[in-house]
């Protein structure tokens, strides 16, 4: 094992791990440092100390280098000047930004216009639809779907005319606002299995051409008379209130059972008496501390025109 | 022959514990791969979770990074280091067979209580560190021992001079065990419970400092060294500059510990600490294109390899994703650039360059040279076996991180996008339905690798029972050879 292996000059003339029969020794050529690389290496401190001049970068104490770039911005209406950091280029990017002052002047627009005048306005609405876009897929979508039909059983459907809780504009504004609570109470208890099915019937029959039509006159008594009760929400021609929520049974549209995408009548039946068995509870939450009045304005105008409007 | 070779170096190294550890590198990195592959397919085709929340994208997530990088990249490090060490310092592993044998089975026990602790949700949720205490301590232990037999066994050493391999590993060792002990400093609560000793911002900034250096020594000194012994070795040819590797061996070991808090960049981390990790992320490219340089260079003169010698082309290619991948780095560290990339699958893209690129290529190519060497034989058991593993392997990696980068670039535009109005263009879930396509490739390309890691699961195994039938042949050789006299 030779240490110092002179007969090559460029290597360091150190052997590491050299084989029993003396080839495969680990050797290291004394090649200077490629000059590119070194000067490469230079370059990027100099790059790094023109980042150090110009941005806040070095801890001192409790405070920090702050550069010498500044950020100017407006302050509650105060110009203020600041060394650069993160959330002065927020403010000046929203207060100065090509697209943040688009965007400003339409929403201005929008949220001191009615919703007559904006509805009456192409240019708003064309704007309207844009701006609500992004905030329907954003937070309403994952519930009620990127198109706005919902999910029978879960979600209403927006995207069609029949409203639960009503279809004016201010309405839609107020659900938005408020939320909403639907509910029914499970009526498995109060009836009989017979009496079950003679309700079923009469729902049944009200949308469905192929109904028992003793039956459903059975149901249609526990229906509109004290046994049920059913006519004090859903009313006694069962087409619902929109005060409370209550679904109009007699339109061929679900937004619970899903009778249209059950395979025959008995399963039509099954799935409407699953909801008169288990009742209903659903909840749509409050948006008013979550979105800007602009904001839930925008998707009044939105969710309105998605289901052809009232 | 080969049953002499083999008696000399069971004498004169430790070879049982380097094959111990090299077999269990092979096992996780199929086990750790596929994984990557299904949870890859998971994000491209959801059905997939089955809704067991036990096999999600969020559990197996660290199963798979875990075992990638500390099963089968920490077992390919154990078994290199210890090969290299022993033979660079022609000297035994210090501490004997046992304390070896101890690093082997806490590390690979700890691996294991990883794997099935995380899919039931035990974990620290600290990215790349995600063990729960209990297997923290076990960790610290076996580093402890680690680092005692690297140390003691480069003290013991019969050359006068420490070959640069050994720096980048024992910078590795040492860095290691500094970033483990302080990322998972916590309180225990219970056995599978703990909380942070920090809060908050500098809690996410004690995580980065880990995760960034987790990259920096785990996944590159370590397997700088790596690169240092094992391509020069196969190469036949003398490193190119022995000056150049101690100024990037130093300049790495300095920079790197700054650069954490470029993975915080526009949070709530103070402005002052994300623009310093950004211009010490500038100042690393340069060192970490030392390494490139240098190993690139100690092939010139032996270009012609690159051509016949399939080993080669795996060192070659590793050190090209190594060289691209650290240019890539540091733009992403620009606040500028980040803006674009972070959160998005680009950063999935740069890190799987290095880990596939980089890492895994360098890994594969030192094995095929090392494994054949522990069982006494020549070469591996087929040659064309190793071919088709590379060419499965560079397809795997180039058509993954192209697609990454189709994912990430264009996620990224979509979601800083404006319509003529100034509102944002997209939804967040149209960037989703817009990733399907690339998030499917990128699962193909996966699979690619994986298929090449199996190939070479099956070489080994076939090398090793080809080196058993030649001891066996030996062994009846020689009876005969008695039993005649």
């Amino acid at each position: 094992m030779s240490e110092n292996n002179q007969n090559d000059p460029q290597t360091t003339g150190h052997q590491w791990d050299v084989e029993a029969d003396g080839s495969g020794a680990l050797e290291e050529f004394d090649n200077p440092i490629p000059t590119w690389w070194l000067w490469g290496f230079y370059g990027s401190f100099v790059i790094c100390f023109g980042y150090w001049i110009l941005y806040p970068v070095w801890p001192m104490g409790d405070t920090f280098t702050k550069g010498i770039s500044t950020i100017e911005y407006t302050s509650e209406g105060v110009q203020k000047s600041s060394h650069w950091n993160t959330r002065a280029l927020f403010l000046s990017d929203l207060q100065t930004g090509e697209e943040s002052l688009k965007m400003q002047k339409h929403m201005d627009e929008l949220s001191n216009a009615s919703y007559d005048e904006i509805l009456n306005d192409p240019k708003q609405m064309a704007f309207a639809r844009a701006a609500a876009k992004g905030i329907f897929g954003d937070i309403c979508a994952s519930c009620h779907g990127r198109g706005g039909v919902g999910v029978i059983g879960l979600f209403p459907n927006l995207a069609d005319d029949d409203w639960l809780w009503g279809g004016k504009i201010e309405t839609i504004e107020k659900t938005i606002r408020g939320g909403r609570n639907g509910f029914m109470p499970s009526f498995k208890d109060s009836f009989t299995s017979e009496q079950l099915d003679q309700v079923v019937e009469f729902v049944y029959s009200l949308s469905q051409a192929d109904a028992d039509a003793a039956k459903a006159a059975q149901g249609e008594e526990i229906f509109k008379g004290q046994t049920g009760g059913c006519h004090y929400c859903h009313t006694k021609e069962a087409t619902g209130m929109k005060a409370q929520g209550s679904a109009n049974l007699t339109d061929s549209i679900w937004t619970i059972a899903d009778v249209p995408g059950a395979a025959d009548g008995a399963a039509k039946r099954a799935a409407i008496r699953a909801v008169v068995e288990g009742g209903v509870s659903r909840q749509m939450p409050s948006w008013s501390a979550r979105l800007s009045d602009t904001q839930i304005k925008l998707l009044a105008v939105y969710v309105h025109e998605l289901g052809g409007g009232q | 022959m080969a049953q002499t070779g083999v008696a000399v170096s069971t004498e004169q190294y430790n070879y049982d514990i380097i094959k111990k550890f090299s077999i269990m590198a092979v096992f996780w990195g199929v086990c750790g791969m596929s994984t990557g592959v299904y949870i890859a397919s998971e994000l491209a085709w959801p059905f997939l979770n089955f809704d067991t929340a036990q096999i999600t994208f969020g559990r197996l997530r660290p199963v798979h990074t875990t075992l990638v990088i500390f099963g089968f990249g920490g077992n390919a490090l154990f078994a290199t280091s210890y090969y290299v060490v022993q033979r660079t310092c022609q000297t035994r592993l210090a501490g004997g067979n046992g304390l070896a044998m101890f690093t082997l089975i806490g590390w690979n026990i700890a691996i294991l209580a990883g794997a099935l602790t995380y899919p039931m949700g035990i974990t620290q949720s600290r990215e790349y560190a995600e063990f729960e205490w209990p297997i923290d301590l076990l960790i610290a232990a076996v580093w402890m021992v680690y680092l005692w037999i690297y140390t003691m066994t480069l003290r013991n050493r019969t050359q006068a001079h420490i070959y640069v391999a050994n720096w980048f590993y024992l910078g590795f060792i040492l860095a290691t065990a500094l970033l483990h002990t302080f990322n998972n400093l916590a309180m225990p609560v219970s056995l599978t419970k703990s909380y942070s000793l920090f809060a908050g911002v500098q809690d996410a900034m004690t995580q980065w400092w880990y995760g960034h250096n987790a990259v920096g020594f785990f996944l590159t000194a370590a397997f700088l060294g790596m690169m240092y012994y094992f391509v020069p070795k196969q190469a036949g040819r003398p490193v190119y500059s022995y000056r150049l590797s101690v100024l990037h061996f130093w300049a790495l070991s300095f920079m790197y510990m700054w650069v954490g808090g470029h993975h915080l960049h526009w949070t709530s981390l103070p402005d002052w600490t994300s623009s310093l990790a950004a211009s010490f992320s500038i100042i690393l490219l340069i060192p970490s294109w030392g390494g490139m340089i240098n190993g690139i260079m100690t092939l010139s003169g032996a270009w012609d390899k690159l051509r016949s010698d399939p080993i080669m082309m795996f060192m070659i290619t590793a050190l090209s994703f190594y060289g691209m991948s650290t240019f890539e780095g540091p733009m992403m560290a620009l606040k500028s650039v980040n803006a674009l990339s972070h959160y998005t699958d680009w950063t999935v893209g740069h890190v799987h360059s290095g880990a596939l690129g980089w890492v895994a290529m360098i890994s594969f190519g030192s094995f095929y040279h090392m494994i054949p060497r522990l069982y006494g034989m020549k070469k591996m058991y087929s040659e064309k076996l190793i071919y088709v593993h590379f060419f499965l392997a560079t397809i795997g990696v180039v058509v993954y991180i192209t697609a990454l980068w189709v994912s990430g670039i264009g996620q990224g535009l979509m979601l800083r996008a404006f319509d003529e109005y100034g509102n944002l263009a997209y939804t967040f879930i149209e960037s989703v339905s817009f990733m399907h396509l690339p998030l499917a490739t990128r699962a193909l390309g996966g699979a690619f690798f994986v298929t090449g890691m199996i190939t070479m699961a099956y070489n080994v195994y076939k090398t090793i029972q080809m080196a058993k039938d030649v001891d066996q042949a030996g062994v009846n050789n020689i009876a005969s050879k008695m039993a005649k006299a």
